[in-house]
């Protein structure tokens, strides 16, 4: 109580009983969580740190870098797709995309993959040519479905019904308004959809495309049942030789870890960038001077 | 103005499900004519802007715009639905302004404008572009080409609303309660700029709750209530001497 400005005074913070006995808590588990890691010999640090750059776990990285890209790639492409047909007012259109979506949707991606990779037993001969004539080519389904082309597959027909949702998604958001407004104007349908919903729908499309990617990245480990030697496969095909199963799930989950962690600074940007839209101004706005010109006082 | 700006409806019905929001609707609008369709929410007035525009689909009766029968072509015994080209060019001649003005939020008021000669009419840009600032002036936004619609003050939305659905040079405006959602000293401008579109000689309906504007500019009065036309005829002859107890109960209550 001393000559101290009641002004100046700083105003603190309260702290609950609980609060100093989370602090105790959590650092007492903390610590023996990290003793117990580090001393326990059985972690075997030196092989993580062996193999975490070996040349194999990073050819396998690469192909789980390859999948996520590719199966992003084309089930956003081929969702974008079904969303279109999702929205037509024809409805045997929208029923076909509608049944995708809930058969792709409703089964697990695991199954799936498997499903693809065994699907030669169902159609052993895909026959591409012109109906009723003799011109074409017969091809070897099971040939066809490799581990690696079963995978890319599996993921996008997979991938490409969750996009679809999302996309359509961001089509609904978008105001009715907009869409009379655009009818009146005399647009086609095609138009309509490229000009007007699009270019709306985006904000809310990206960031969630945005954490399907992240999500993707880490949905790639279970193509290894097939037998593709991406990231986790390379490494159980080291452990399956050596035994040291835990030091090599390790290094796959640090690298998951990593690019995981990599990917989400973009992400928390791309979806801050989106959440401004109140404003509705898109980026390319700031070259305008705000300025009242002429006219403004009527 | 071109070639025609009439609207002739006979008997035109309209029902949302079990509800039905229009009763045998008659409409006469002449070449030019300024009409003004007044009453209270849910009593259909929107409705028929609406259909006028093809945004709803009659469920009966006869409507033609601009001496075509709209949305449909007759047959001996039946009207079928056009293909969604020929109705696409007949609402090109048809305006529509909205209460919410429904300006494209991705495209800057020039880009706005030009939408609908450029991406529907397959103008060239130039043209469009020139035509846009002209527009723009008319409308008393010189210079304002380039904001975002949010940069833009509701009036001002409005106004660059206007001058796109004029960018199609059409021969008959719909305006659907164009100042309702504006703040009140912005009202001001929009009917200013409606009341220059009227001088030109372009056929407008308006729905509307400014009195003031229907008695200095419209030519026409309908008063609709419950799907009904209850009183149409000259509008301050209906304004200052209602013949309907129920048109004069409503005026009493808006004045």
């Amino acid at each position: 109580m001393s000559g101290m400005d009641p002004a100046l005074k700083p105003r603190l913070r309260r702290r609950s009983t609980f609060e100093y006995v989370a602090w105790v808590v959590c650092s007492l588990v903390g610590l023996g969580i990290l003793i117990s890691v580090s001393t326990n010999p059985n972690f075997k640090w030196g092989v993580v740190a062996k193999y975490f750059t070996q040349e194999s776990i990073l050819r396998g990285l690469m192909l789980t870098i390859f999948l996520t890209l590719a199966s992003m790639a084309l089930g956003t492409l081929l969702g974008l797709a079904l969303a279109v047909m999702r929205s037509s007012n024809i409805k045997p259109v929208a029923a076909t995309a509608g049944v995708y979506i809930t058969l792709f949707r409703g089964t697990p991606v695991l199954v799936q993959l498997i499903f693809w990779f065994n699907v030669a037993a169902l159609y052993p001969n895909l026959s591409i040519g012109i109906p009723f004539t003799d011109i074409g080519t017969a091809i070897d389904v099971n040939a066809l479905m490799a581990p690696i082309t079963a995978a890319l597959v599996g993921l996008t027909l997979n991938q490409a019904a969750y996009m679809a949702e999302i996309i359509r998604g961001g089509f609904t958001s978008v105001g009715k308004g907009q869409i009379e407004a655009a009818d009146s104007l005399g647009m086609s349908a095609g138009m309509k959809m490229r000009k007007v919903i699009i270019p709306q729908a985006m904000p809310s499309i990206i960031p969630a495309t945005g954490n399907q990617f992240i999500g993707m990245f880490k949905e790639t480990s279970l193509v290894s049942v097939l037998g593709v030697a991406e990231l986790l496969q390379s490494a159980q095909l080291i452990y399956a030789r050596t035994y040291e199963t835990i030091p090599l799930l390790i290094v796959a989950s640090l690298w998951y870890l990593v690019m995981t962690l990599l990917l989400s600074y973009p992400q928390s940007k791309l979806e801050q960038k989106y959440s401004r839209t109140s404003s509705r101004i898109p980026r390319r706005a700031k070259k305008v001077v705000l300025t009242a010109p002429e006219g403004m006082a009527r | 103005m071109s070639t025609d700006g009439t609207i002739h409806a006979r008997a035109i019905r309209k029902s949302f499900g079990p509800k039905t929001v229009l009763k045998d609707i008659d409409l006469d609008i002449a070449s030019g004519e300024i009409c003004c369709i007044i009453g209270p929410s849910g009593s259909g007035k929107s409705t028929v802007l609406r259909c006028i525009n093809g945004l709803e689909n009659v469920d009966s009766g006869v409507l033609k715009v601009n001496g075509e029968n709209f949305g449909y072509y007759e047959t001996d015994t039946a009207y079928h639905a056009l293909p969604p080209k020929k109705l696409a060019e007949q609402r090109t001649r048809v305006g529509m302004v909205f209460q919410q003005f429904n300006l494209f939020p991705n495209m800057t008021a020039n880009e706005n404008i030009m939408s609908g000669p450029v991406l529907v009419k397959g103008q060239n840009k130039k043209q469009a572009m020139k035509r846009a600032h002209e527009l723009l002036a008319s409308v008393g936004l010189a210079g304002f080409g380039d904001y975002y619609p949010a940069q833009l003050s509701g009036g001002q939305q409005q106004r660059v609303a206007i001058a796109r659905s004029l960018a199609m040079d059409p021969e008959i405006m719909l305006f659907d309660e164009p100042t309702s959602a504006l703040d009140p000293e912005k009202v001001g401008e929009v009917l200013a700029v409606m009341q220059d579109l009227a001088k030109k000689g372009m056929t407008m309906v308006v729905v509307t709750h400014e009195m003031g504007f229907a008695r200095e500019v419209a030519d026409s009065l309908i008063f609709m209530d419950d799907g009904y036309i209850v009183e149409r005829g000259d509008a301050r002859e209906v304004l200052r001497n209602p013949k309907e107890p129920r048109t004069r109960a409503f005026l009493d209550k808006v004045i």
